[in-house]
Formats: C-alpha cells, structure tokens, sequence
C-alpha cells in the first residue's frame, strides 16, 4: 500500500466534496492509502495569488511542503492548480538556492523549514510512475465498456513541462490512456488541450468564459462521446456549473447536454459504485448516462 | 496583418523579463492564447498579449489579471521568451500598486483569515449536503500564515486605502 499525505486544496472540499469522500473511500481499493491533515492551507493558487505577491505564493506553498516533510510523506492532490503551485515552489526551491535561503528566511519565523525531501503528486501521476494503468487495468472490478468519454487533461497538469514532467503538452495522451484501463473507450477531439475558460469566468468576462465552454462541449458533441471527463476542479465547475448556465440559451447544449465526471468518479463506477454513490446528483448537468452498451 | 511594436523602452516588461527581447513578433502565442481567442475584444490583428505589451502602463488595465498561466503562449513561442512569467510580473506590480481588481484583495484577505479561498460557512454547507464532517479552522495555521504574510511583505486590502 502506496501512502501519501492528502493535499485536498479549497475547491475539492467546497464544491466537489462528493470527490474528497469518494477519494478517502475508493482508493485504497486501488493500492493508496490517504492521510488526512488539518495544517494545511491554501496552495495557494498559481492564477490570482501568485499574482498578488511571488514571495507570499512560494512561502506559503513551501510552509504546505514542510508539513509533509515533516511526516516523511509525499503529497497527493486532486487539483490541477495545487499540483502547479506546489511541484513549481518544490521544484524552485530545490533548483535555486538563493531562493530557497529566501524563502526559508521567512519559514524560520514560524519553525518550519523546507529542505527538499518530497514529492508532490497528482493523482494521475500517481497512477502513472506509482501504481501503473496495466497494475489499475487488473483491479478494476466493473469495466466500463461501451462508454465513450472525452478526456480533458487541463492546462496546469501539463505545463511547465520541465517541471511536472507529466505528459506531451500539445498532444496529451494519458489521460485517454487512463479511460482505457477502465475499460471505456476514448474519444479524441479537436480542442483537447484547450483551456476551459474559468480565468476569463473570474475575471468577470461571462460572454468569453461561455465561448470557452461552448468550443469544447460542441466538439465534444460532434466527437460522438457521452460526457467529458476531467481532474481538475477549476475545468470541472466550467464544465458542470458553467455548461448549465450557458444551456439556458444555448439550444445545442440544451438538447444535448455533456454531463462531467470527474477522474475519480469514473474511478469509482469502474470500481462497482454506482451513480448515486458516486455523487451524482449532486451534479448541475445530470441526464443519464447510457452506460455499457 | 499588422506587426506587434512592443514598447520595449519605456516598459518595465523588458527590465524582469529579459527574455522578451528576442520576441519577432511572428504573433503565435496569440493564436493558441485562450483569451485573444475568447475575448471579443481581441483578435489576431489586436491580440491580448500585443495590447498589454503595447500599453504604457499595462499593470494599471484589469485585463492583466484574464491570464490564467496556462503557458500555452509559452509552449508556441519558437523564440522561447516567456509570456506567462512577463503576466505574473505584471500582476504582481498591478497588485502591489493597487490596481487589482477588488475581488483579487478579498481573495487574500479571505486567506489570511480562515486559510481558504472560499470560506469556511459556505464550505461546509457543500459537505453537509455531501454527507461529510465539517472543516474547522486550524488556528495555528492562521497565525503562521499570517507571519508569512507579513515576513514577505503581502500587502492587504486595509494597506490598499
């Protein structure tokens, strides 16, 4: 069994706790063991906070990897933007050691210090170099056979690629990879790698944060897949909370909605849950999903 | 198709991103750049990163704060310059001045406060109806977080007025 600390972030807890429950339950099942802890806060997120002051955004982040250094445990995320903001800090930090001094200047002062001992996973990359999708293939109790997902890797698992290391940025594939060890079939589509938009959605720019979702979803549409599936909370929301709003006034959406399931929810229905465990009314976009044909 | 003038001279760009000098404006970041593709306001001929960059004084526009980091102005680049770092640069300097957009300072001072972005009572409601215990607030998290903030300078809203 496969131990991480559980780095859970503040949008998985907020608006997908269903995720953070199935996590704790579903994977252990497949070889990993989460420990929970209390001290952690913010990553904090790469988009605004990094924004607001580099020096905070790596202090803070690093104060996040000295608690797991501290436990002797590599951390595990569910978020794309968690695994940005921690793999870059830990990355900087064991690269430049100007900068490391710097910030453990300011750690000093709360008793912590970073010194470089772990590392910082998202959950596909556990999949990936710990547990294997052959390993995940065996394991599976429920094949999905006959659904067609289109995966959304989303943009911050995948770049900057010297540092997570994760997968080709302009042609992700192991996401595709991943559906396949749970027995679905993967559907590829024109605007794989592009962004879902919840920048411009915070910034405040709704008409563009909308366009966003409609280039994906209508792709999607037209690739002939069920639902879209992603690992990131952020690309979720647009996905799920986003698609509803814009299907107000979007015949096409509206006829045909696209539900989202996230990674682990995928996870858990080929590990024999069923939708209503898995959370799935708790889902803005919830039509039945046509499964196994 | 007009050619980016980027306004080297007079931008602070130029000083923090060094690597921008080799920029040939061949316009190809704007092409895969989510927000010259989405924003009405932007296109190919008047893209994002060509209007910030042509600015005089690009971290007053609240625009800068639509980049969401995705780096794919930095994957595109065949000069290897770094847009997405000159953004957060520019954030960082809009922040620091104050000309942030008012929810980027709630954002922080919601942090300092419960230690999450989204606060703790709306939280909890979420996981209730999830079926799941509630989040505390760990208050020597708080107190460590908010000496970082201090240590590294943050600035919050009330140093803002």
């Amino acid at each position: 069994m496969l131990s991480y600390l559980f780095f859970k972030g503040c949008t998985i807890p907020a608006s997908l706790p269903n995720v953070e429950k199935l996590a704790l339950d579903v994977l252990p099942e497949i070889g990993i063991n989460l420990i929970e802890s209390d001290e952690f806060t913010c990553c904090p997120d790469p988009i605004r906070l990094q924004g607001a002051s580099q020096y905070f955004w790596m202090a803070s982040a690093a104060r996040n990897i000295a608690i797991a250094e501290e436990k002797k445990l590599d951390i595990m995320t569910l978020c794309n933007g968690c695994e940005n903001t921690l793999a870059i800090v830990n990355y900087k930090m064991k690269s430049n050691s100007e900068l490391k001094r710097k910030v453990n200047e300011a750690l000093k002062e709360i008793g912590r210090e970073f010194q470089g001992t772990v590392k910082i996973k998202h959950f596909l990359q556990v999949l990936k170099e710990d547990i294997g999708l052959d390993s995940l293939k065996k394991m599976i109790k429920v094949p999905l056979t006959g659904l067609k997902v289109a995966g959304h890797p989303g943009c911050h698992l995948l770049m900057p690629n010297e540092i997570l290391k994760f997968d080709n940025p302009v042609d992700p594939e192991f996401y595709d990879k991943f559906i396949t060890a749970l027995g679905a079939t993967p559907v590829d589509y024109l605007t794989k790698s592009d962004c879902c938009g919840i920048s411009l959605s915070l910034a405040g720019d709704k008409e563009a944060s909308h366009q966003c979702i409609q280039n994906k979803l209508i792709d999607v549409q037209l690739s002939g897949a069920q639902i879209i599936s992603t690992a990131c909370p952020a690309c979720f929301n647009q996905f799920d909370f986003g698609q509803f709003m814009l299907s107000r006034d979007n015949p096409r959406l509206k006829e045909k909605p696209i539900p989202v399931l996230y990674a682990i929810e995928l996870l858990a229905l080929a590990m024999g849950r069923s939708f209503e465990e898995i959370g799935y009314n708790l889902h803005r976009v919830k039509i039945p999903v046509e499964e196994r044909v | 198709m007009k050619v980016l003038r980027l306004k080297y001279e007079k931008n602070e760009i130029l000083e923090k991103n060094k690597a921008i000098e080799v920029c040939f404006k061949c316009s190809t970041c704007s092409k895969f750049c989510p927000i010259t593709q989405n924003v009405k306001k932007y296109n190919l001929e008047n893209s994002f990163i060509t209007q910030l960059f042509e600015a005089e004084k690009p971290e007053a526009l609240n625009d800068v704060w639509m980049c969401c980091a995705c780096e794919k102005c930095v994957i595109s680049c065949p000069q290897d310059t770094n847009p997405t770092e000159a953004f957060t640069n520019l954030k960082e300097k809009s922040y620091q001045e104050g000309y942030a957009p008012e929810m980027v300072y709630r954002l922080v001072d919601q942090l300092l406060q419960e230690g999450t972005v989204y606060g703790i009572k709306f939280t909890n409601l979420a996981r209730k109806r999830a079926g799941l215990k509630d989040m505390e607030k760990n208050e020597k998290s708080m107190q460590e977080i908010n000496i970082l903030a201090e240590k590294t300078g943050l600035k919050k809203k009330e140093d803002q007025k």
